[in-house]
């Protein structure tokens, strides 16, 4: 099975914190980008062939893969590979959607020639075992599976729903439906029997039928092409951290351990690339209570209720409550933030205040705030 | 900088008895420092911050678990890659093949010719700082002298009696040197000699070639410092942060040094970085009742205790109520409710069960050795 994951998306809804890199980049939980737990969930899947298609703002995505060498995908036989649009003979292939984007890298896949392709959001916090669902997908002699989540029916009409009947087959699908007939929601993962989905996309494409998306176009043509479409039933923790809003709590619900969501188990660990930072140094002057804090960090300052990512500097007098500080930010000496996220490398200046109380407060990455003495 | 201008030997045959229990079941350069780092980390990390990518390394039989484990690959440090060579090479062979009569520098002479190296640069294992071994080099390259070594002035308190010092002349020529042991207490600061020498490929593989022939040391190490000042030596002053290694006090005041910011700084946050294995782990959580003061702590820990002045490795639980002070605790630790730890040193995966007391003396930290369960109070520190 190959896996392609879709890390093309821009997450317009994560305003600043997407400026400059794509929403699979932004970084999760003090140690982690969101795109690991995807990466991680097919490295301890058994998956050794993964593409990462990307689009928007690619460069810190790119640089964060690597070689895969960080998930132990840089063995023989197995890879991750990037795949960016590209111009050939018929033109350029900018991705007009998620089922356009794996057309448009028809020749890679077709080089691995596998029997099932596994298609991924990059943008999704969950842990998932798809060997599983691949077994499932081959007892149903499916040719699409969909894995659904039950959520809260009154929050059901913002997702695909899943119509399915006595035996999991889905029978029907509605993309955002006002009266949702069922809370069974599509959470954008699907095994497809790769020969037939080929010739679905070729044949559609080649005939300029619309076929530029999986929600919107692929899964209702399979349906009424009769073809065997099987809902697979996940029912653990899963997070679209989209907005700001759910960016935030995700990451408050991961400190207070109130999510599902246990990153201490051994037996499905989420990798990343790891930068090379000495251990965190707490002084005298600090107070550190319920945080999570990392490699790197140096902290004068008082942490309470907040991550801190990799190489983060709190100074003296510093006070931070209830907020995400990203990779290499620096806040300067007396600064008060409360409920914020404050973008990679941001630099805070001595003084400055970040009161998110009303709205979540954002410093995008690499913005600078205040007035910053040139001492150092 | 052509890439295999220098290759480098890295021995690691300094053993220290003192050390022990940490050292039992693993070698003094696979000694953890500051919570995340093994001592090795710092010598493979100048040589590979020198763009230097050919490696022949000297182990000691017999404790190279712990060493193999960490250094794998060799990916962290670049040393997986096209173009790079990395070589083991047993120091208990080297002794062997002498004893029998046989070439026993020919293999080091194997990797020199193969290395195409212009100059070699020997590194020990003992000496932890952070040095360019480029500026070394270009040192080595001006005072056209045939041998460079590296040595800091340091006070009599951070020399081991095996240790080497040097005696100079104005211009920093060695003019002899002899083991610490041997000289005469009467100076504020020595010339201590880092166990760092950096000469041509060709005069090295000539030199082993005749050293051999001669019934030189089978230490390589030692074979260089039997020819300083022999051979024209330049010394190049070494000015940044050094611990020297050889006792259970230098390696614990050596890792509570990094709770000095300017220490810290100068070791682990100069220009150059010290490389280690990366691990995965989740980020270290602290509770509500934590209270955690002048200290370090890697990935992966939980602490609900209270922590000062103390250096805390990967995946360790201070439970509530219990305090770690003034103590290392290796990876793994288990420190439970109301357990106290004071001026010691906790081996990996040591657990010390609830309201426990292991307290020894700043001279004398108490040593509780890899893997074990502490059911009944450990006071006193005598070394063992």
């Amino acid at each position: 099975m190959l896996a392609m994951i879709l890390a093309g998306g821009k997450g317009t809804r994560l305003g600043k914190l997407t400026q400059n890199i794509a929403k699979p980049a932004v970084p999760f939980g003090g140690r982690y980008r969101i795109i690991d737990f995807t990466l991680s969930n097919c490295v301890n899947s058994g998956i050794k062939n993964i593409g990462v298609i990307t689009q928007y703002q690619p460069i810190v995505l790119n640089d964060h893969i690597g070689n895969g060498a960080s998930w132990g995908l840089d063995w023989i036989n197995s890879g991750v590979t990037i795949l960016q649009p590209y111009s050939n003979n018929e033109g350029s292939k900018w991705f007009e959607g998620t089922a356009h984007a794996i057309y448009q890298n028809i020749d890679y896949i077709d080089r691995i020639n596998p029997e099932y392709l596994l298609v991924l959001s990059g943008d999704h916090i969950y842990k998932m075992d798809y060997e599983d669902m691949l077994e499932q997908h081959k007892q149903n002699q499916a040719d699409l599976t969909v894995a659904v989540i039950d959520v809260d029916p009154k929050e059901a009409s913002r997702f695909g729903i899943m119509n399915t009947d006595e035996n999991n087959r889905i029978i029907e699908f509605e993309e955002k439906p006002a009266h949702p007939k069922s809370n069974h929601a599509s959470m954008g993962i699907y095994i497809f029997t790769w020969p037939r989905l080929r010739n679905v996309l070729v044949n559609s494409f080649k005939k300029d039928v619309e076929m530029n998306d999986f929600g919107k176009n692929v899964i209702p043509f399979y349906i009424q092409s009769g073809d065997n479409v099987f809902a697979y039933n996940y029912a653990g923790y899963w997070k679209d951290v989209g907005t700001i809003d759910s960016l935030w709590r995700a990451n408050m619900e991961f400190l207070d351990r109130e999510s599902q969501l246990d990153l201490h188990d051994q037996n499905w660990r989420i990798y990343s690339k790891n930068p090379i930072a000495p251990p965190q140094f707490i002084t005298a002057k600090a107070q550190v209570k319920n945080a999570m804090i990392v490699d790197g960090c140096f902290v004068s300052g008082q942490v309470e209720h907040s991550i801190l990512s990799a190489n983060v500097q709190v100074k003296e007098g510093a006070k931070i409550f209830d907020s995400i500080i990203m990779p290499g930010a620096t806040i300067g000496k007396d600064v008060i933030i409360k409920r914020a996220i404050i973008g990679e490398n941001a630099i805070i200046g001595d003084g400055a205040v970040i009161d998110g109380t009303a709205e979540i407060a954002v410093v995008g990455n690499g913005e600078v705030m205040g007035v910053t003495l040139d001492e150092d | 900088m052509k890439t295999n201008k220098m290759c480098a030997i890295m021995g690691n045959e300094h053993e220290y008895n003192d050390l022990l229990p940490l050292t039992e079941n693993r070698p003094l350069s696979a000694l953890y420092f500051d919570c995340k780092y093994r001592l090795m980390d710092f010598a493979l990390s100048n040589v590979v911050n020198a763009n230097i990518r050919r490696v022949y390394v000297i182990l000691n039989e017999g404790k190279v678990k712990s060493l193999l484990d960490h250094l794998g690959g060799g990916r962290e440090w670049g040393l997986d890659s096209v173009g790079s060579y990395q070589y083991l090479s047993f120091f208990g062979d080297i002794v062997q093949k002498k004893l029998n009569g046989k070439p026993y520098y020919c293999d080091v002479i194997d990797f020199l010719k193969k290395s195409m190296s212009d100059y070699t640069v020997f590194i020990g294992n003992k000496m932890l700082c952070n040095i360019d071994l480029k500026a070394v080099l270009r040192s080595h390259q001006a005072q056209n002298a045939t041998l460079t070594t590296v040595f800091k002035r340091v006070p009599q308190t951070k020399i081991a009696k095996n240790d080497n010092v040097l005696t100079l002349d104005n211009e920093n020529r060695v003019l002899n040197t002899a083991k610490f042991g041997n000289t005469a207490l009467n100076n504020d600061l020595y010339n201590l000699n880092l166990n760092i020498f950096m000469a041509k490929t060709s005069w090295l593989i000539e030199a082993l070639e005749r050293g051999e022939e001669n019934g030189a040391p089978a230490s390589i190490e030692d074979f260089l410092l039997s020819q300083l000042g022999v051979v024209e030596t330049y010394a190049y002053e070494y000015t940044g942060y050094l611990s020297n290694i050889y006792d259970i006090k230098s390696y614990y005041d050596a890792n509570m040094d990094m709770l000095d910011p300017e220490k810290f700084a100068s070791l682990l946050f100069s220009s150059q970085k010290i490389i280690t294995r990366t691990k995965n782990e989740v980020a270290t959580y602290f509770s509500e009742e934590a209270q955690v003061k002048s200290s370090h702590l890697a990935t992966g820990c939980v602490i609900n205790g209270s922590v000062q002045d103390s250096l805390i490795s990967r995946m360790t639980l201070v439970d509530q109520g219990a305090k770690v002070d003034h103590a290392l605790v290796m990876s793994n630790g288990v420190i439970k409710k109301g357990a106290v730890i004071r001026h010691a040193i906790l081996d990996k995966d040591v657990t010390v069960d609830a309201g426990i007391k292991v307290i020894g003396t700043p001279n004398h930290p108490y040593i509780v050795a890899k893997g074990t369960h502490v059911t009944s109070d450990l006071i006193g520190g005598e070394l063992k």
